[in-house]
């Protein structure tokens, strides 16, 4: 009986009833002392040392220490970021270092409507500062370093329109002057080589596409994509604009925010409405309505905007409908018309371009320049191709195609490059079909377009 | 055999007194903090409901004179010059949306009328119609908060 | 001295009005009470009032099966804990994961404690198995007790499994792909079985909703039964084998009531191999308090290493799922990459009938035994044969486990596992 007395074990149970203890006790502190917390109370430390009256001093001091959150069902979020960025909407804070800085610029985009992940993304649940900030595993959409953050504002915002986004423009403006969309299709438009671009910005750090545009096979092995030379300035603007392309669509109330009142907004109505029925621009366009060439001369945009509301208002008799445009759109092509007298404005118009100049833009549109090089000068390299290892300018195609087999060049594509040397791989780069995704006007503008190309005959006598 | 026999007779060493002791206690607190800890946790820290402090736009958004009716959150902001105040548009009664009357409030469901004060004038409502606290917020807002309840005269002074 | 404390309060409590009115027997004082404790008491009742002390040895049973059910108990408690916040929904399950984690106050220790409770009794079940086995204890009369205990474990890895996709991340979401795949290698019933597990043809909202149910209600319950059949057959085979036990000699008690004025209630009565039979009261001891301390000692040990475990590991959260891209290799649970290793090499041997013979052959066991003795002992010559066999197949387990876990990497291709990263997304 004496060896099984239980007396033996009572030290063991003082010791696991301890330990026990002990950890509980444990997991209570870890789990009250929160790093948010902390920064609560220097904030309202803080706040107690700037009060100037008895009230906001017993106002600070109330100041209760909880966790803060912005709720935004419609955006599918919950953004925690101001449990410690306390002081994003006092000016008064301005300059102060991070996490109680003051954030600027925020009358457009008020934090309780948009909060704060869908500009700067990061984890908007996590209540710790690692986590929070997203530079984290398993969390695939860490905070966007501050010189990209014009990115953000591409998932809204058409990229062109936005006055307070210029590098993302410009990042929309290298996409298509180098002809990326000849084999990636974004928005539905473009090539079949490459992958498609719509979601590429939530997929993708920065720091990958910049390895991707200087040595593409470096990221992507066997990769036919060329490397691509670009300025400093224009690679850092190419890779914020793929940083907005993250295929998140803007739900209700964002989508009916969204739009600049721009004048390239203008355009796109201008055409849209159909304006040129009745109004001329240069010598295109109908003779209803007077001809609007300097129209911003004569009229002051309030008379526009007023026009635009309710044209009897102030053209009393006029037979132009009231179309009913928004506030904004009324601004839009307010901004159009003040600018007509931009020459780039007035020749995109499709309607007033010639087909060498619509082949143009659809030679832009089709990204065609991203394989046969700027203004279809070659010069992008394909391995092992037989035409010189590289792809082949188009300058001397009226030399070699009639105009059908141009067209039907374009529509079969070539699927097989031959090679300069059968041992070596065959050429990445190749010619894609474009039956099915070029329309037959596009199509017909294009050959125009690429047949103006022939330099003129030389002077025989230089 | 002296062990049987002071286990028999309820006593036991000193050493034995303080281990058990000392184990039972750790046992129990233990016990205890984890029943406590386990209450905490069900305990929410957050909500997923509209927040009850909201802000309601801009005072220059509102017109002198002015009774706005925010349907969201069921509440009139009132504007008499330079002062701001906020009623709860929820009847005392029942818990319906009163409706704003040429002076007054008048809850449809049961016949409750409220004067401008929000004090009651008839009908079955108990009391009346709750004023919540207005401050500005530090970006030049209106900021209502539901969870204060003030008393009529207190009002944000611009 | 006087007894401690905590002993002379519950003493004047059990001698209180209301304290006699729950506690029927306050602290036993002497040996009657001490068996009256046991006996009438609801939750002490499963143990007899007397055990023998070889049953007491740790280093017999080493206790796995009371760790069993410790680790069961606490996640049953931890378990409901989490029922209060979690959805099973597609749409927020992830997010009150995340919540759990930042939000909720002790969410991450309770959901730590979930999950490491979860890992450590699948492989205590398995432990407490290869106890049994290896001691001879599922010989006659235990028999049936161990078709019981083989479907327990295969109980715990279906509540683990179904527990595994609650969290809805990638790493839930392959692992119950692959697992359900798995599945569905099965002749005849196998797609229909993986259809019925998952309510339709893709991990996706239905199969979170019923697995769900499975893991929070159908297999917990079915657990419980047998759990508590279980430990009824315990008593009723005799207790804990032993090697001096009388084997197959079943003494026939005859069915009269004894002439008594003692009350040990039930006993007296019951027939076959009650703890009565065949045991030299110098033998027995009374349960309260050997048993009954120890068991206590052990629950605070389980407790405390659970805890520590909770406190400063956590439980692993990955991404959100996305069913179009999968991580590579994508793997399932751990108890199940055994089974993975195999099926990479056969789907129908591997992952059909290899397992399928096991388990069949695991029940079996006890009915194929001829070998009597070597009933109580650790590793008993007589038994060397089968303790070999066995070993053998435990062993390949472990092993195929082990490749499947530390040496297998991308599309399955061998891996050093000190040399790279384990797994790659693909599209990252």
């Amino acid at each position: 009986m004496n060896d099984l007395s239980v007396r033996r074990f009572y030290g063991w149970f003082t010791a696991l009833g301890l330990l026990v203890g002990v950890l509980v006790v444990v997991g209570y502190y870890r789990d009250e002392y929160r790093e948010w917390k902390e920064y609560q109370r220097k904030f309202i430390q803080e706040e107690i040392r700037r009060a100037s009256t008895p009230q906001q001093r017993a106002l600070a001091e109330s100041t209760p220490v909880q966790i803060r959150q912005i709720l935004l069902t419609d955006l599918n979020r919950v953004d925690r970021c101001t449990t410690c960025h306390l002081a994003v909407e006092d000016p008064s804070y301005g300059g102060y270092p991070q996490p109680l800085a003051y954030h600027p610029l925020h009358e457009q985009h008020p934090f309780e409507r948009f909060g704060c992940t869908i500009c700067h993304r990061g984890q908007g649940r996590a209540t710790t500062v690692a986590d929070a900030h997203g530079n984290v595993p398993h969390w695939d959409q860490p905070m966007l370093p501050l010189q990209y953050i014009q990115a953000s504002c591409g998932q809204c915002h058409e990229a062109a329109d936005n006055p307070a986004a210029p590098e993302l423009a410009r990042g929309q403006q290298v996409f298509e002057d180098s002809g990326c969309r000849g084999c990636h299709k974004l928005n539905g438009v473009g090539g079949v080589i490459g992958p498609e671009l719509d979601k590429v910005g939530a997929r993708r750090s920065p720091e990958w596409l910049k390895k991707h545009f200087l040595a593409p096979a470096s990221v992507t092995p066997g990769s036919a994509m060329p490397p691509q030379i670009f300025s400093e300035t224009n690679l850092e603007a190419i890779i914020l604009f793929m940083l907005s392309q993250t295929g998140e669509s803007a739900p209700g109330y964002y989508a009916s925010m969204r739009v600049i009142p721009s004048a390239s907004e203008g355009q796109r109505l201008f055409q849209q409405k159909g304006c040129i029925g009745c109004h001329s621009i240069g010598d295109q366009g109908g003779k209803v309505g007077p001809a609007l060439d300097d129209v911003g001369l004569r009229r002051p945009p309030e008379w526009m905007m007023q026009h635009f509301r309710d044209p009897q208002t102030v053209s009393p008799g006029t037979v132009m409908p009231r179309f009913g445009f928004t506030e904004t759109e009324a601004r839009a092509l307010t901004d159009f018309l003040v600018h007509l007298r931009d020459q780039k404005v007035a020749l995109s118009l499709p309607s007033l371009m010639s087909p060498v100049e619509r082949g143009r833009e659809v030679f832009r549109k089709y990204g065609c320049a991203g394989c046969h090089g700027a203004d279809a000068k070659g010069g992008v390299p394909n391995p092992n191709a037989k035409t010189a290892e590289q792809v082949p300018g188009l300058i001397y195609v009226a030399d070699g195609y009639t105009k059908d087999e141009l067209k039907k060049r374009i529509l079969n594509g070539q699927r097989e490059i031959t090679a300069l040397d059968p041992k070596r791989p065959p050429p990445p780069l190749f010619m894609a079909a474009w039956a099915g995704i070029i329309k037959d006007s596009e199509l017909d503008d294009l050959v125009a377009y690429l047949f103006s190309l022939k330099p003129k005959e030389e002077n025989p006598g230089f | 055999m002296n062990h049987s026999a002071s286990e028999n007779k309820n006593e036991v060493s000193r050493r034995s007194f303080f281990q058990l002791t000392l184990g039972w206690l750790a046992s129990t607190f233990a016990v205890a903090a984890s029943a406590a800890g386990a209450v905490r946790f069900l305990v929410p820290n957050v909500l997923y409901e509209p927040s009850l402090r909201f802000k309601a736009g801009k005072p220059d958004d509102y017109p002198d004179g002015s009774v706005t009716f925010m349907e969201d959150e069921r509440v009139f902001l009132v504007r008499q010059g330079n002062t701001f105040r906020c009623l709860s548009a929820i009847c005392t009664h029942l818990g319906c949306t009163v409706n704003r009357a040429d002076h007054g409030y008048h809850c449809p469901c049961h016949g409750s009328v409220f004067n401008d004060q929000g004090n009651v004038v008839s009908g079955p409502a108990p009391r009346g119609l709750e004023w919540f606290q207005v401050t500005l917020s530090k970006d030049n807002r209106l900021l209502v908060d539901k969870n204060q309840r003030v008393a009529a005269d207190k009002y944000l002074v611009l | 001295m006087n007894a401690p404390l905590p002993k002379r309060i519950w003493q004047w409590f059990t001698r209180t009005r209301v304290g006699r009115s729950i506690f029927r027997v306050g602290l036993p004082e002497s040996n009657l009470e001490r068996s009256q404790a046991m006996v009438s008491s609801f939750l002490l009742h499963v143990q007899p009032a007397k055990v023998n002390r070889h049953s007491l040895r740790a280093s017999y049973s080493l206790g796995l099966g009371l760790i069993s059910l410790y680790l069961f108990l606490i996640l049953i408690v931890t378990g409901v804990l989490l029922m209060f916040y979690y959805v099973p929904s597609t749409e927020k399950a992830y997010d009150i994961m995340k919540d759990l984690q930042y939000v909720v106050s002790a969410g991450l220790v309770i959901r730590n404690m979930h999950r490491w409770a979860a890992h450590l009794m699948v492989l205590f079940v398995l432990l407490h198995l290869c106890r049994v086995f290896y001691t001879g204890a599922y010989k006659r009369p235990r028999e049936f007790n161990w078709v019981i205990g083989v479907g327990l474990f295969l109980l715990t890895l279906g509540l683990s499994f179904t527990g595994y996709l609650l969290p809805w991340d990638q790493l839930a979401f392959w692992a119950i792909t692959v697992g359900t795949n798995i599945a569905g290698y099965a002749p005849v019933i196998g797609l229909k079985l993986k259809y019925l597990l998952l309510g339709e043809n893709v991990v996706g909202q239905e199969a979170l909703t019923r697995f769900y149910a499975l893991h929070v209600i159908v297999l917990p319950a079915v657990a419980l039964l047998m759990v508590a059949v279980h430990l009824w057959r315990v008593r009723k085979d005799g207790g804990l084998s032993r090697p001096d036990e009388p084997g197959d000699i079943v003494q026939q008690v005859e069915l009269k009531q004894l002439p008594t004025n003692k009350s040990y209630g039930l006993m007296e009565l019951a027939r076959g191999t009650t703890p009565q039979v065949g045991q030299n009261p110098e033998d027995e001891v009374f349960s309260w308090p050997h048993l009954v301390f120890r068991e206590l000692l052990l629950f605070l040990l389980v407790t405390a290493v659970v805890l520590f475990l909770a406190i400063f590991w956590n439980a692993p959260l990955e991404e959100l799922a996305n069913p179009i891209h999968p991580p590579n290799p994508a793997k399932a649970p751990w108890y199940f990459l055994g089974l993975q290793e195999l099926v990479s090499y056969s789907a129908f041997w591997g992952g059909v009938v290899v397992p399928g013979l096991l388990v069949t052959a695991l029940m079996l066991l006890p009915y194929m035994d001829r070998q009597r003795k070597g009933v109580g002992r650790w590793f008993a010559r007589e038994r060397a044969v089968a303790n070999t066999i066995f070993t053998v197949c435990l062993v390949t387990a472990i092993v195929l486990t082990i490749i499947g876990t530390l040496f297998r990497g991308p599309n399955w291709g061998w891996v050093v596992p000190w040399e790279q990263p384990p797994t790659i997304t693909e599209g990252h």
